[in-house]
């Protein structure tokens, strides 16, 4: 109540005096108010991430007894493992390829289905279902299309190729890499083009009028008129699925174990193997951090990129 | 408002709603009766909280016919609970366990298959003897280590009862998360059912001279074949001429791939020669590399703790088992435990090696529970033979050990349980479950009439898990286990992808060096040396050649 007085009616405009202690008062009621948002961020934001750092500089591995100091070793362990810098090229690579991918065939069925016809919206509704599946579920179907001996991709291609086809789609170089990017295309693709369709719907169809009326060919058109218009929202969706798709873990998890050898590694499958399944919390933790690091340089250059048109 | 009261009243508010729905009644009436009943909740919810929860936890004791070889085997686990003999540890542990009655037992256990026992069976079936209730916490396998681990860390007092595998159990009892239960054994335990453990299993839980746990599941890999296929006589001619000998089970590695290759090569598409779970990180190629590895003359460390994997053994070894998968099922390497388990059970494959399971499910028992309906029926019943792995030495693939949790609010209580699940009736009747995936392991389990009773060759069944026991080999026990695993599961896999044996052993050895380096060269050479006073961590002191062999 002391709040709402302190708020009360002002209806003449005259600056309204208030007694110092009301407004002590009333100052002790808003950190009151926001006490308890406060805490719960500390409680599950700030305070593991001072812990961590905690752990970055000590043995915390539950094969060892104790949490004595060891400086940089964790980092130096991480740094000097071939399988955790081999993770990041598989990382980059990845994110890259099914980014790549995810965007130009969203790109291509935004254009396609840009425009108003009958059974746009079942279309698009069907397009949009592998948003809503989790990506472990994913992981599984693709798992189960193309694992042999069960899995029916094989039969189908011999079948359509007239001669047995005995492809390792999980456990061959390039097959297996193929099969990760097909399952990450087929999820995310709709995610590109949700945000490139509200884009292409969100430009005035009289700017296309004119260029035709001026006898603008189609891909100058696409080139002068579409790509500008479109070019924050391309950027937006590029920078949200990026920025996903570097943390790929499910379908790794799920399809190839990682394998073979460490071959499908990706960092986040890395960091979570020698986190979680060898228990060395410690040097999983300097990993985090390093990948953090790098992460965060990429997420720099994309904000900066992407708030660009704004500042102009 | 007692359960009757209570009953009557949500019996009249049901009437008094449909009542209002027929727009028969005032609306002050239904006011008046919401606000009672939704009061009732209120009150109820705290006081029906426990209820609900336990009833959440625990399904309904599932009791087979007592006319069944399961029925009579948990009829005799009940009557040694509750009648004794006097001094047995089941009816010891049950009558000293009254006490606790009330209290609640929170118990890991591997989630999925392994938790219906102490949903289905023995936690329904304790807490109708003692009181004390069980809530069971399912958790996928390297759950099963961290999480008590960070329970314990945080002083939590979560758990009471821990599923562990052996493998675990130096790291553990070192870290303070499990306790030992020498003065409680004193204390409860008929100390002869310990003399009941098959001695590979005997000494599992035991470190430094302390027993922290009781062994549990005998995962002891065997070789099972299709008799019908062996016994063919086309192809025994066949064989005979092609290598100028008989067709038989083989007893060598290298025995085992060219049999294979035969049988592919006469029989594929229709049948394969062999199969095996060879996906990365499906434990399928860490067990067998070891269990070959170590028959093949390999040890895992020198005296320095310097690896020894790239050696002539390890290349022997991974240029076998290359050879196996060559003439095996296609997408051998591709299959996990489960897949391998159904291309077995459909007919595909001649020869699988594999957990205890496979023969229970060879025979179409196990899926005699809808639990294990994701398995198919078996197309191969009555046409498995049973045999030790080539090479003579199979692995003890995990296993688990139940551990007493060092921050258990009830010790004495969760020790009791212990000791009466592992007890010799009680542990038979759990083993006999067809959904749970415990596995014999007491010498009286493989003299068992009852469970030679479950399906015509049981006896069999019973005595080849009991030989392999004899010749077996452990999984090493001690702290990286975990790391030096990984680390043959990933070289094996790259092998299979094309990559040099030499230069994968080499990348492996590596590998060892450093988890030993970083754990500490000299501790891991003391924990080392305890592994190898163990039965059965090498061929040369398997139980066997140490004189202590089970003989049925």
């Amino acid at each position: 109540m002391a709040h709402a007085a302190a708020i009360g009616d002002n209806r003449s405009g005259m600056p309204q005096r208030r007694l110092p202690s009301a407004k002590k008062s009333d100052r002790q009621f808003k950190w009151l108010l926001v006490t308890p948002a406060v805490l719960l961020i500390l409680a599950i934001s700030i305070y593991p991430l001072v812990f961590s750092i905690w752990v970055l500089f000590v043995n915390y591995d539950f094969q060892i007894p104790g949490h004595a100091f060891v400086g940089l070793k964790n980092f130096q362990q991480v740094v000097t493992d071939p399988v955790f810098r081999y993770s990041l090229w598989v990382t980059v690579a990845l994110t890259v390829a099914n980014v790549a991918i995810e965007f130009l065939l969203g790109l291509g069925i935004a254009m396609l289905l840009a425009k108003s016809f009958r059974g746009r919206g079942l279309i698009i509704s069907i397009i949009i279902v592998p948003l809503f599946i989790s990506p472990v579920i994913v992981g599984q179907a693709w798992a189960l299309l193309l694992q042999r001996p069960f899995g029916p991709t094989n039969y189908l291609l011999s079948q359509l190729l007239g001669h047995e086809v005995t492809i390792g789609w999980l456990t061959e170089f390039p097959f297996n890499f193929i099969a990760l990017v097909v399952a990450d295309v087929w999820q995310w693709t709709p995610f590109m083009f949700v945000i490139l369709l509200a884009g292409l719907t969100a430009i005035p169809p009289h700017v296309y009028e004119a260029a035709e009326l001026d006898g603008v060919g189609g891909w100058q058109v696409f080139r002068h008129i579409t790509v500008p218009h479109i070019a924050p929202m391309m950027m937006l969706a590029i920078t949200f699925r990026l920025l996903d798709a570097i943390r790929m873990f499910d379908t790794i998890f799920i399809m190839t174990g990682g394998g073979p050898g460490t071959q499908t590694y990706t960092t986040s499958f890395y960091l979570y193997t020698i986190g979680f399944a060898q228990f060395h919390l410690s040097r999983a933790t300097a990993g985090a951090w390093i990948f953090l690091v790098l992460t965060l340089l990429v997420i720099v250059f994309l904000v900066r990129r992407l708030l660009k048109p704004e500042a102009k | 408002m007692n359960d009757r009261e209570r009953r009557d009243f949500e019996a009249g508010l049901s009437a008094e709603v449909d009542a209002w729905l027929r727009g028969e009644p005032t609306r002050r009436d239904f006011i008046k009766r919401f606000g009672q009943a939704a009061g009732m909740l209120a009150i109820s919810g705290t006081a029906l909280s426990p209820f609900v929860t336990s009833a959440l936890a625990q399904a309904q004791m599932q009791l087979e016919d007592p006319s069944t070889p399961l029925g009579k085997a948990q009829a005799a686990a009940l009557a040694a609970s509750v009648e004794g003999p006097k001094d047995g540890s089941a009816f010891r542990a049950v009558e000293a366990a009254k006490q606790y009655a009330g209290v609640n037992l929170n118990m890991t256990y591997e989630a999925g298959l392994q938790a219906l026992d102490p949903r289905n069976f023995s936690g329904p079936l304790w807490e109708q003897l003692t009181g004390i209730k069980s809530t069971v916490v399912e958790l996928p396998g390297p759950d099963m280590y961290s999480k008590p681990i960070a329970e314990h860390i945080a002083g939590s007092g979560a758990y009471d009862v821990l599923d562990l595998q052996p493998q675990w159990t130096p790291a553990l009892a070192d870290g303070g998360v499990i306790q030992p239960l020498d003065d409680l054994i004193a204390k409860y335990m008929n100390v002869a059912d310990l003399e009941d453990y098959h001695p590979l299993y005997k000494a599992l839980p035991t470190y430094k001279g302390k027993i922290w746990g009781f062994f549990d599941d005998g995962d002891m890999f065997a070789l099972y074949y299709r008799k019908d296929i062996f016994e063919d006589p086309k192809l025994n001619e066949a064989y005979q001429a092609k290598f100028g000998k008989k067709l038989e089970v083989p007893k060598t590695w290298e025995d085992y791939a060219q049999v294979a290759q035969f049988i592919t090569d006469q029989m594929a598409p229709n049948v394969y020669g062999a199969g095996h779970f060879r996906k990365a990180g499906s434990p399928g190629n860490q067990f067998d590399f070891m269990q070959q590895f170590r028959a093949n003359g390999g040890t895992f460390f020198d005296a320095d703790m310097k690896s020894q994997l790239a050696t002539d053994a390890g290349v022997k070894t991974l240029n076998n088992m290359k050879a196996a998968n060559a003439a095996s099922i296609p997408g051998n390497e591709e299959m996990d435990a489960v897949s391998l388990w159904v291309a077995w059970l459909q007919g595909k494959v001649a020869m699988i090696y594999s957990w205890p399971p496979t023969g229970r499910m060879s025979a179409g028992y196990s899926q005699s529970d809808k639990a294990i309906s994701f398995i198919p029926q078996s197309s191969i019943a009555g046409k498995v033979g049973y045999a030790i792995v080539p090479g003579g030495h199979p692995e003890h693939a995990f296993g688990f050990n139940k551990s007493l949790a060092a921050d258990s609010a009830n010790p004495e209580a969760a020790y009791l349980f212990m000791q009466w699940a592992c007890s010799p009736p009680v542990s038979l009747a759990r083993c006999m479950l067809p959904y749970a995936l415990r596995d014999p392991y007491r010498i009286s389990h493989f003299k068992s009439e009852l469970y030679g009773q479950l399906f015509p060759s049981a006896p069999e069944y019973l005595a080849n898990l009991n030989n392999s026991a004899n010749v077996g080999l452990l999984d090493p026990i001690m702290p990286g286990a975990q790391d030096y695993q990984l680390s043959l599961d990933r070289m094996c896999t790259s092998v299979w992808a094309g990559t040099d044996p030499m230069e994968a052993l080499k990348t492996a050895a590596a590998e060892w060096d450093a988890t030993t380096e970083n754990l500490g060269v000299d501790s891991q050479k003391a924990f080392y040396a305890e592994f190898l006073k163990l039965p059965g961590a090498t061929v040369d002191n398997t139980v066997e050649a140490l004189g202590m062999a089970v003989k049925l």
